[in-house]
C-alpha cells in the first residue's frame, strides 16, 4: 500500500487537501453503504514555499452559475482558442491577453504541476491590517504588568504600517484616544449599559456630522481620519502607545471582600466590534481580548460578583441550573455573528486559574477564525510565547496570518455539497452544487473565514448523487475546485485555486480499489468533527452511540470474517488503525467532559475544529515513542504495557507533551550515572526525548504544557490516563507474566473494544 | 551565541510552564526543518499485525560505553518528580561594554534626524535614550542587554539597518522587563533615521572592529 500512502501525502504536501476516499463509489446508493461519507479535509493556505504567486487574474468559466476557475483539467482547443469547462462543459473563448498560447506555449494554471495556484489580484484600496487590543485591568499587579509587557514587546513584532488600537476595562469601558501630542484622552462607557453600534459610532464622534457645504458621498480619506482618533499606524504611535500601556492601572474601583471584581467583558467587545464595524468593514482586522476571569457585570455577563456563587459546572447545565448561560452566549453570538459579516476576527486570551467564560465566549472565536488560549497567568512562558507565536513569519517574512477569506466549493454534477465543519461562517450561497442533506455547515457552497494561518483546515462533506441506474463510464474522474479569496498579511487580495480530480469505480465490480483507496487518518479526523460538531447540540451518550454505529457498519462492510465467528475477522491494512482512533476518540476531552470544566472542553473543541490533519489526529491519539538502549527511539502503542522500567516514553497530546522515565532510568538518574564519563550513553538517552520535545515546544502553537515526570510521579497520571488500560487492577493477576503498568481505572480496554467490536460486526443479527 | 537560549517557564505562576525559548532560537526554529517528525503509530494486536518483542531480561545497570563496571545503584528512595528544565549553557565572554560606545553613535544619528523629524519625536526619541543611558549607569542592565545594544549600535553605524532592527525585535522579545521602556525609541531611531534623504544620513564608520552580523 506504499503507493497509495506516497499518494496521499503528495497530494496534501501540493494541495493541502486529504480525502476520505480516494477512489469515490459512482452511486448515491453505493456511497452512502461506505458509511464514512466522501469528504476532505481542505488547508487553504497549506505553506508551499516553492509556489510563486502570478500577478494576473484568474481567468472564469462564463456561465454566470459555474464561474469556475481555468485548470489543468480543462480541455484546450488551441487552435480555436477555446477551453472547455470542466465542471459545466461550457465553451469559453480565452481572453485577448491569451492568444499566443499553444501546445507549447501554456499559462501556469494549465500545467498539470499547478493543480494549485496563486494569483495575486488587483482589488480595491488596500488597508493596512488591524489590531485592536482589548485588555483587563481587574489582574493581579504581577500578572497586570506581565501583560503590559507582552503588549508593549507585540509592537516590535506588528508590520509597522498596520494599524493598532486599545480598550481597557473593569468596572467600566475606556476606548483610548491616541495621538502624539502626549496628552491621553479615552471615553468611558459603563459596563453595564449595551449599545448599539449606532450608539456606539456616535459617542465617538464616528459618524461624520453632516457636510456643511456640499453633500458629497462620504470619502473613504475622510472616514479614516476620523477613526485615526483610535486607531493609528504602530510606526507613529509606538513611544505613545509604549507610554500608556506602561501607565496603565488595575482597575482602580474597590472590590470588597468576597465578591468578584466587577468586568464588562460583554461591553467592552460590543465597542470594539463596533468601533471596527464602524470604521474598516471588510478589512483584515484583529480584535485581540486579553482576560483574566469571568464578565461579572452588564451583557455577556457569566457569573454574579458573589463569590460564594461558583461559575456553572457541567453539573449545573445538565441541571439547566446556568442562570447566564443562554443569554451570554445569546450575546456573544451576536457579536461574533457581526465581526463574522464585516471580516474581523477575534482572539481571546484567557489567563486565569477558575474558568473565564470560554464556553460562552468561544462562538467569538469559532465563528471569526480568532484563536483561544488558556493559561493559568499572563506571568508564564506558555502566555507569553504563545502570544509571540501569533506574529511569526514565513520563509519569506511574510506574517503567517490572512484575513477575510472566502472558500468556495465546485463540483462536477455527480457530487454535491453537504457542508463545512471548521472555524468558519455559512455566506448562504445556494447553488445548483449544494444539497440538501446538510453535514455540518451546510445550505451553501462558500463559506467566509475571517482568520486564517498555514494550518486552518476546513472539513468538507460532499454527498455523491449519481444515481445507480445511470452508471459513469469507465475511466470518468469526478473534480472539486477549491477558490479561496484572502487579504494577505502583506495586504494584497489573492486568489489560490485548487483543483483535483479522483477516478469512479463501481462499488460492487470494483470495491477492492475503492477500499484500497481508504484514508483511515482523514476518515478519523472527519468523523471526528462530524462527532464533536453533533456533541455541540446533543447529549454526549447519543454522539458515542452513533460513532460506535458509524464503526460497526464500517467493519461489516469492509472485514473479512466467517459469520458469527469474531475470531475469524480480520480488516485490511488500510483500515488497520481506524478502530484504534475511534477508541481513543471516544475516550478524548472532545467527546467526554469528565474531569473536565466546561472552559476546558470549550477549549479543547476550538483547537480540534482548527487543526490540520496531523495535529487533530495527535489530539484523538497522542503519539508515543519510547527511548531504549535497545535501538533508536521508535513508535510504541499507546497501552500501558509500553510503560516499561528500562524505557523513556515521550508523548504528545498537542495540549501536553510529557516526559516520562522507566523505574529503572528513574533510580539511574537519580544514582547520577549521567555524570560519569563511561556511561556517556546513559546521559546520551536522557537527553534524546528532551531534544526532540524542545523541537515540538518550539513550533507549536499554542504552546504547549511540559512535564517531565518518572515513574511513581504524582504528574506520571498525564501518561496513564491516555494510555489504553489494557492491564488494570482487575486483570493484574492474569497478566502476571508480562510487564507493563497497571492502571487504576474501570474504563473499556481497547482488547474489550475490539472483541465487542468484532462480536458485533460479525454477528448475523445486526 | 548569547541570543541563543531557553530559559526554565514560570511555575509558580503556571501549572507545568513550558520552558521559553529566546527569539534567536524560535525564529530558527520557524524557518528551519525539523530533525526528527514524531507522527508515527503502532498497529494494536488485536488487528493482525506483530508487536516488536520486550526484552525480558531487566539489566541492573545501564549498559556501560567501557569497562570497569561500577557497583549497582542504591534501589529506590521516594519517588518524587524530578523537574530538569531544557537549558543552554549561555556563553558570556568577558569583555565589557561602556555606555559610550553605545550611546554616543545614538545620539549622534539623532542629531542627523533633528533636521527633518519632528522636534517633539526627536526629543521623545532623546528622553528614551536618557533612559536607557540612567539604567546602564545605575547598572540596572544585564550583560546580555549592554553587548547586544553595542551590536546594535555597531549595526547602525554600518547603516544596516534592518540587521539593526532585528536585534531591536529579539532584545524586546527576550528582555522586555530591561529593555521596555526605552527600546522603542531606539526602534524608533533606526525607522526615521533609515527614512532620511542619504544625504543627512552620517557616514558610514570606517574600520569598525567586528563585522558581527545577525545571522538569521
Amino acid at each position: 500500500m506504499a503507493t497509495y500512502l506516497e499518494f496521499i501525502q503528495q497530494n496534501e504536501e501540493r494541495d493541502g487537501v486529504r480525502f476520505s476516499w480516494n477512489v469515490w463509489p459512482s452511486s448515491r446508493l453505493e456511497a452512502t453503504r461506505m458509511v464514512v461519507p466522501l469528504a476532505c479535509l481542505l488547508t487553504p493556505l497549506k505553506e508551499r514555499p516553492d509556489l510563486p504567486p502570478i500577478q494576473y487574474e484568474p481567468v472564469l468559466c462564463s456561465r454566470a452559475t459555474c464561474r469556475a476557475v481555468l485548470n489543468p483539467l480543462c480541455q484546450i482547443d488551441y487552435r480555436a482558442k477555446l477551453w472547455a469547462c470542466n465542471f459545466c462543459f461550457q465553451r469559453n473563448q480565452f481572453p485577448p491577453s491569451y492568444s499566443g498560447i499553444s501546445e507549447v506555449n501554456q499559462p501556469a494554471e494549465l500545467l498539470p504541476q499547478f493543480s494549485t495556484i496563486e494569483y495575486i489580484v488587483q482589488r480595491g484600496t488596500a488597508t493596512p491590517l488591524i489590531f485592536l487590543y482589548v485588555v483587563d485591568t481587574c489582574l493581579e499587579e504581577d500578572d497586570l504588568q506581565a501583560l503590559k509587557e507582552s503588549l508593549q514587546m507585540s509592537l516590535s513584532l506588528l508590520p509597522p504600517n498596520a494599524l493598532v488600537g486599545l480598550i481597557t476595562f473593569g468596572r467600566m469601558v475606556q476606548v483610548h484616544e491616541l495621538n502624539c501630542e502626549g496628552i491621553s484622552k479615552s471615553y468611558v462607557f459603563r459596563g453595564t449599559k449595551d449599545l448599539t453600534a449606532k450608539q456606539i459610532q456616535d459617542m465617538l464622534g464616528l459618524t461624520k456630522p453632516p457636510a456643511p457645504v456640499q453633500g458629497r458621498p462620504p470619502q473613504p480619506q475622510e472616514h479614516s481620519s476620523i477613526s485615526s482618533r483610535f486607531l493609528q499606524p504602530v510606526h507613529k504611535i509606538d513611544m505613545n502607545l509604549t507610554d500608556l500601556l506602561g501607565e496603565l492601572q488595575r482597575d482602580p474601583w474597590p472590590v470588597p471582600q468576597g465578591k468578584r471584581p466587577l468586568r464588562s467583558t460583554g461591553v467592552a467587545l460590543s465597542i470594539a466590534v463596533g468601533l471596527l464595524e464602524g470604521t474598516f468593514p471588510n478589512a483584515g482586522a484583529r480584535i485581540m481580548l486579553f482576560t483574566g476571569g469571568p464578565p461579572t457585570q452588564g451583557p455577556g455577563m457569566v457569573v454574579g460578583d458573589e463569590l460564594k456563587t461558583p461559575i456553572r459546572s457541567w453539573h449545573d447545565i445538565e441541571k439547566d441550573n446556568a442562570r447566564f448561560l443562554k443569554k451570554a452566549s445569546k450575546h456573544y453570538e451576536a457579536l461574533a455573528s457581526r465581526a463574522a459579516v464585516n471580516g474581523h476576527c477575534l482572539d481571546i486570551y484567557a489567563c486565569a486559574l477558575d474558568q473565564s467564560g470560554l464556553l460562552e465566549m468561544k462562538c467569538c472565536s469559532n465563528l471569526t477564525g480568532g484563536y483561544i488560549v488558556m493559561g493559568d497567568s499572563f506571568n508564564t512562558s506558555l502566555f507569553k510565547q504563545t502570544f509571540q507565536r501569533v506574529f511569526s513569519k514565513d520563509l519569506q517574512g511574510e506574517f503567517k496570518m490572512a484575513f477575510g477569506a472566502t472558500v468556495e466549493v465546485k463540483t462536477t454534477r455527480e457530487l454535491k455539497i453537504a457542508g463545512a465543519i471548521g472555524p468558519c461562517v455559512t455566506m448562504n450561497s445556494k447553488g445548483p452544487s449544494v444539497s440538501e442533506n446538510e453535514l455540518g455547515i451546510g445550505g451553501t457552497c462558500q463559506w467566509k473565514v475571517c482568520n486564517l494561518d498555514a494550518c486552518t483546515t476546513l472539513g468538507i462533506y460532499f454527498e455523491v448523487v449519481n444515481q445507480h441506474n445511470a452508471p459513469i463510464p469507465q475511466g470518468g474522474r469526478g473534480a472539486v475546485q477549491f477558490v479561496t479569496q484572502y487579504q494577505h498579511s502583506s495586504t494584497q487580495r489573492r486568489i489560490r485555486v485548487t483543483t483535483v480530480a479522483r477516478n469512479w469505480a463501481d462499488a460492487q465490480s470494483q470495491l477492492q480499489h475503492i477500499e484500497a483507496s481508504f484514508d483511515q487518518e482523514a476518515s478519523a479526523v472527519l468523523m471526528a468533527r462530524l462527532g464533536v460538531f453533533r456533541a455541540e447540540s446533543e447529549e454526549g451518550p447519543d454522539v458515542l452511540r452513533w460513532l460506535d454505529r458509524q464503526l460497526i457498519r464500517l467493519c461489516q462492510k469492509f472485514g473479512q470474517f466467517h459469520k458469527d465467528d469474531p475470531n475469524s475477522f480480520r480488516l485490511s491494512e488500510a483500515f488497520s488503525l481506524y478502530p484504534q482512533f475511534m477508541f481513543h476518540l471516544r475516550r478524548s476531552p472532545f467527546l467526554q467532559v469528565f474531569n473536565n470544566s466546561p472552559d476546558e472542553s470549550s477549549y479543547y473543541r476550538h483547537h480540534f475544529m482548527r487543526q490540520d490533519l496531523t495535529q487533530s489526529l495527535i489530539m484523538v491519539q497522542p503519539i508515543l515513542y519510547s527511548y531504549s538502549f535497545y535501538g533508536p527511539p521508535e513508535p510504541v502503542l499507546l497501552d500501558s504495557s509500553s510503560i516499561l522500567p528500562d524505557r523513556i516514553l515521550l508523548m504528545d497530546t498537542f495540549f501536553q507533551i510529557v516526559i516520562y522515565h522507566g523505574e529503572t532510568i528513574a533510580q539511574w538518574r537519580k544514582a547520577g550515572y549521567q555524570e560519569m564519563a563511561e556511561y556517556e550513553n546513559f546521559k546520551q538517552l536522557l537527553q534524546a526525548p528532551l531534544d526532540d520535545a524542545q523541537e515540538i515546544l518550539q513550533t507549536r502553537f499554542p504552546m504547549p504544557r511540559y512535564v517531565d515526570t518518572e515513574h511513581g510521579g504524582s504528574q506520571a497520571r498525564f501518561l496513564l490516563s491516555k494510555v489504553n488500560p489494557s492491564q488494570t487492577h482487575n486483570n493484574l493477576y492474569a497478566f502476571g507474566q508480562e510487564s507493563g503498568a497497571p492502571i487504576l481505572t474501570d474504563d473499556v480496554s481497547l482488547q474489550v473494544f475490539m472483541d465487542h467490536l468484532k462480536k458485533l460486526a460479525v454477528s448475523s443479527a445486526s | 551565541m548569547s541570543d541563543l537560549f531557553v530559559k526554565p517557564g514560570n511555575q509558580e505562576r503556571g501549572w507545568n510552564d513550558p520552558p521559553q525559548f529566546s527569539y534567536g532560537l524560535q525564529t530558527q526554529a520557524q524557518t528551519g526543518q525539523r530533525k526528527n517528525i514524531l507522527n508515527k503509530r503502532v498497529v494494536p494486536p488485536q488487528l493482525g499485525s506483530q508487536r516488536a518483542g520486550i526484552p525480558s531480561v531487566m539489566p541492573i545497570t545501564p549498559p556501560v560505553a567501557c569497562q570497569n563496571t561500577p557497583p549497582p545503584p542504591p534501589k529506590s528512595s521516594d519517588p518524587s518528580d524530578i523537574s530538569k528544565p531544557l537549558q543552554m549553557p549561555t556563553v558570556v565572554s568577558e569583555c565589557e561594554v561602556n555606555v559610550e560606545d553605545v550611546l554616543t553613535p545614538l545620539n549622534k544619528t539623532l542629531e542627523a534626524c533633528r533636521t527633518t523629524v519632528k522636534k517633539q519625536i526627536c526629543d521623545d526619541i532623546g528622553r528614551r535614550l536618557k533612559i536607557l543611558q540612567d539604567m546602564w549607569q545605575a547598572g540596572k542592565l544585564s550583560e546580555t542587554v549592554r553587548k547586544r545594544m553595542h551590536t546594535l549600535a555597531q549595526e547602525m553605524a554600518q547603516h544596516n539597518w534592518d540587521s539593526a532592527d532585528e536585534m531591536h525585535r529579539s532584545l524586546m522579545v527576550d528582555h522586555v522587563n530591561e529593555v521596555g521602556q526605552w527600546m522603542v525609541g531606539v526602534k524608533r531611531l533606526i525607522a526615521e533615521t533609515k527614512n532620511l534623504p542619504p544625504g543627512l544620513i552620517l557616514p558610514k564608520e570606517e574600520g569598525c572592529e567586528s563585522e558581527e552580523k545577525l545571522s538569521v
